[in-house]
């Protein structure tokens, strides 16, 4: 029982972790928050639905495919919406809002295009589940984790040892100073936006397997994501990753022991917990108080 | 000058068309026009409340759906279980809403924009999810209530026309309290933390004080506006009470433009009347709403009011520099 | 007569990390007096200034002022208990009329509370005409009454600096802590501003005062406190202070801009 709830609470904390990721990424890019994640993880659990079961692709080309859809989708969101905003210099909430704008129109596009009702992936694994440690584990929770770690490592390895992740950071240090430098800050905005949007599409079609694909799939998990990026602290990488694997354990432990009615309470008493006691999360992220 | 001693005809003009509406309204057999008025009366009442909190002292609240529900929950179980009379039920939700929002202010004035606006959302779900998963179902969970409309003095406003004229009411005093708020000490401290918080705290201004008034002051007109529709649709359930909800009083107050008296009303009618209006369109109503409220924001980000505003400040200006190079 | 002290700062130290911005620093600054701090850059006056009004709280040491301990105490409650401040970095509240800018100023001196406000009753009333009258008549004392209401952001730099310095004056202070209150003024400004100072004084406000501009500061300083590297290293007269040897070597070795 216990080593059930936990692998399904790993697997929830990966998508979280997913999430959080990206939340960090465009606030330590932008110094901005992007409500739409949770609805490009709907899109994405679509579209690979799309790509591998009405058009019949390998679920590894669906998968790229989807999630280089989503990465032009948050690519284009930031170009042609947030930028131009920024430019005008508006006040934050009309930036706020403009991602729930596009939330909105995410989610009745989908509802349009696909449908209201329920669609479950074909297998996609030769073999069902595995035996881990004694108990039968599905293939999908397996490669879901397994995929979240190697998305969160290739971030890591990317932001760390690449040229233009080293890019990247630098421009989210000081954009000024950046600029100075010749780093082109407002691409490597664009592609943190981009990179978001890609890892909510991968945690989307990772998760559609396991949960199946409907349109309110995403807002909620995207909307609780919040918390796990705060909890380990907002704007911090290792911070997101912990985090969201956290938030994903409690929640599954909480529905598990305690009450499944109040599962999705969880998340956001931790996200004012943490907030109101203990703003800068577990990793003493800063980037909050400023 | 001369401008004042216009002023009041024009004030009198637009009471006379205000009171004389729900019977314009029959008579060219619109009726529908005065449950619609009933509507932004409320919504005009809840905006202006957020502008209070946002517009005047600066804190976003994208939970303010919470003392809706507050407020029409409060006022609904207050009358069903122990039978207190409508009127007063509606008070003590609305002063119970303020209550709660006092206390989360609190902790939440030490946040920052972003993040107080994630401390409201979480609010504003939690509340969400206790109506709907209630201790013993005293909300009537996923069912919701039903519940009587208003009784004044004897006098039931089960009709549309009646409500009308109460609402009417509402809404001029809570206006009018806004209008005396702000234009008092307690206003101006308001704006100087939303301008400066630094310097207000400074000039001997409390600024957690303030804010900490500012929101409960907001949660009180949001809360009353809440259960002004509990009695006037005389049903509610939680499907009113969601993030979406909060996302709408947001989007009517940008809509109109934020720290004014008239912006709230421009932008709640406004919204309500675009809302309505893509009912029809069923199920692309959000997309269209969406891409509206994108083209908005990106097109007038001072709200309709605020952008009217700026023009006539601009127009003004040319007529006065022309007169000056004139002298 | 015995002098009055009205700001008595005794043992003050306060560390960012290792680095001690405050180091023990001891000051008594008498009643109705202009005081002067001076320093080089980097010498931490402008911490100082922090500690004394609230935005800071000292590690170790006190404030007392006019016989009651401050130190620890808010922003809010140091004006309330009678230091008003300006900021070195104009800080003013740019959308609200310049006649607004003082009466928030006025905030702790007005007594109506929450109710009287939103009743607008006889009280609240009374007060509000007084203090508007009272903002006119300090605008009018620095030459600003036509601006009355006009935009704050919209008034030139100098006329800024002056309405930071009303608005100060707006709250009765007996004390106003003014932090390079003639950076970027021109040399007529600065006169102006000299005369006005005098004229603070007048009105029985003790002055306490960073600025860069020495000759400033020889001229309408009574008394001179000198800081380097957080630590006093001198006080006295303008006239004694220009002879002390360390003081001399502190700004020619030092990185005088």
């Amino acid at each position: 029982m216990l080593l059930q709830i936990l692998v399904s609470g790993f697997v929830l904390g990966c998508v979280y972790g997913l999430i959080a990721l990206g939340y960090s990424l465009i606030y330590k890019s932008s110094g901005l928050m992007n409500f739409v994640q949770g609805d490009v993880l709907t899109l994405g659990a679509f579209l690979g639905y799309t790509f591998y079961s009405l058009l019949g692709l390998p679920y590894w080309l669906s998968l790229i495919c989807t999630v280089l859809t989503a990465f032009v989708f948050g690519l284009f969101m930031e170009k042609f919406v947030i930028r131009k905003l920024l430019r005008k210099s508006v006040l934050a909430i009309y930036i706020v809002l403009a991602t729930i704008a596009i939330q909105y129109i995410l989610q009745n596009a989908i509802q349009a295009i696909w449908s209201t009702k329920m669609l479950n992936y074909p297998q996609i694994f030769p073999v069902p589940s595995v035996s881990v440690a004694g108990i039968m584990v599905q293939s999908e929770s397996i490669f879901c984790i397994v995929m979240s770690f190697v998305c969160m490592a290739g971030l890591q390895f990317f932001m760390k040892y690449t040229r233009f992740g080293t890019a990247m950071r630098a421009a989210a240090m000081d954009a000024k100073a950046a600029q100075a430098c010749g780093i082109n800050t407002s691409l490597s905005t664009g592609i943190s936006w981009g990179i978001a949007a890609g890892m909510a599409a991968l945690a989307g079609i990772l998760l559609g397997p396991i949960y199946g694909v409907f349109i309110m799939l995403g807002s909620t998990i995207g909307r609780k994501g919040f918390a796990g990026a705060i909890m380990g602290g907002y704007g911090n990488m290792y911070g997101a990753i912990v985090g969201g694997i956290l938030l994903g354990l409690v929640e599954t432990l909480v529905a598990g022991y305690l009450s499944s009615t109040y599962k999705d309470m969880i998340a956001y008493a931790l996200l004012l917990l943490f907030l109101f006691v203990k703003p800068t999360g577990i990793f003493n992220e800063r980037a909050i108080t400023e | 000058m001369e401008k004042n001693k216009k002023l009041p005809v024009a004030k009198i003009a637009l009471c006379m068309v205000l009171l004389a509406l729900p019977f314009l309204f029959t008579a060219v057999g619109f009726q529908y026009g005065v449950l619609v008025c009933c509507f932004a009366f409320l919504y005009i009442i809840a905006v202006s409340g957020l502008d209070i909190d946002f517009g005047y002292c600066g804190q976003i609240s994208m939970g303010h759906a919470a003392f809706f529900a507050i407020g029409a929950y409060g006022s609904v179980m207050l009358h069903q279980y122990f039978h207190i009379p409508i009127i007063f039920t509606m008070v003590i939700a609305t002063v119970l809403a303020a209550a709660v929002g006092a206390v989360i202010a609190y902790p939440a004035s030490k946040l920052v924009f972003h993040f107080l606006s994630l401390a409201t959302i979480a609010f504003g779900e939690i509340v969400y999810s206790l109506l709907l998963n209630s201790p013993k179902g005293v909300t009537g969970n996923a069912v919701g209530m039903f519940t009587d409309s208003i009784n004044l003095l004897g006098f039931s406003l089960s009709s549309n026309e009646s409500f009308y004229y109460f609402g009417l009411a509402c809404t001029a005093i809570f206006l009018m309290a806004k209008w005396l708020m702000v234009n008092s000490k307690v206003g101006r401290a308001w704006v100087a933390i939303r301008e400066n918080p630094h310097a207000a705290g400074g000039m001997g201004i409390n600024v957690t004080k303030y804010k900490v008034m500012a929101f409960a002051v907001s949660a009180f007109y949001t809360g009353f506006a809440g259960a002004m529709y509990a009695h006037l649709v005389r049903y509610i359930g939680p499907d009113t009470f969601t993030q979406k909800q909060s996302v709408m009083f947001v989007t009517m107050m940008l809509f109109g433009g934020t720290g004014s008296i008239l912006g709230p009303i421009v932008g709640a009618v406004l919204v309500f009347s675009i809302t309505e209006g893509l009912r029809m369109f069923e199920q692309y109503q959000m997309l269209i709403y969406g891409a509206l409220l994108l083209v908005v924001i990106v097109a007038l980000p001072g709200g309709v009011y605020g952008e009217m505003k700026k023009l006539a400040g601009k127009l003004l200006q040319k007529g006065k520099g022309g007169e000056k190079s004139a002298a | 007569m015995v002098k009055r002290v009205l700001l008595e700062i005794d043992n003050l130290c306060l560390s960012f990390g290792g680095l001690k911005a405050t180091n023990d620093v001891t000051m008594h600054m008498e009643q109705k007096k202009i005081n002067g701090i001076i320093g080089p850059n980097g010498a931490g006056k402008t911490t100082f200034f922090n500690q004394i009004s609230g935005v800071y709280k000292p590690d170790s040491g006190s404030i007392v002022f006019d016989g009651k301990r401050i130190d620890g105490l808010k922003p809010f409650q140091i004006n309330e208990a009678g230091i008003a401040r300006t900021y070195q970095v104009i800080n003013l509240f740019k959308k609200m009329s310049v006649i607004e800018n003082v009466m928030v100023g006025m905030h702790p001196r007005l007594k109506a509370n929450f109710f009287d406000s939103l009743l607008h009753n006889k009280k609240q009333k009374e007060e509000e005409a007084k203090a508007r009258e009272k903002a006119l008549d300090l605008l009018d004392f620095v030459g600003l009454k036509e601006y009355a209401y006009a935009q704050a952001g919209a008034l030139s730099y100098g006329q800024q600096r002056l309405l930071e310095i009303v608005r100060g004056l707006a709250s009765d202070p007996k004390l106003i802590l003014l932090d390079e209150p003639a950076a970027g003024m021109n040399s007529t400004e600065k006169v102006e501003l000299n005369v006005l100072l005098r004229q603070i004084l007048e009105r029985g406000v003790t002055i306490l005062i960073v600025e860069h501009d020495m000759k400033l500061m020889m001229d309408i300083s009574d008394r001179i406190f000198v800081l380097n590297y957080g630590k006093k290293l001198a006080e006295g007269t303008p006239a004694e202070v220009q002879k002390n040897p360390e003081v001399i070597a502190a700004y020619l070795g030092g990185d005088e801009e």
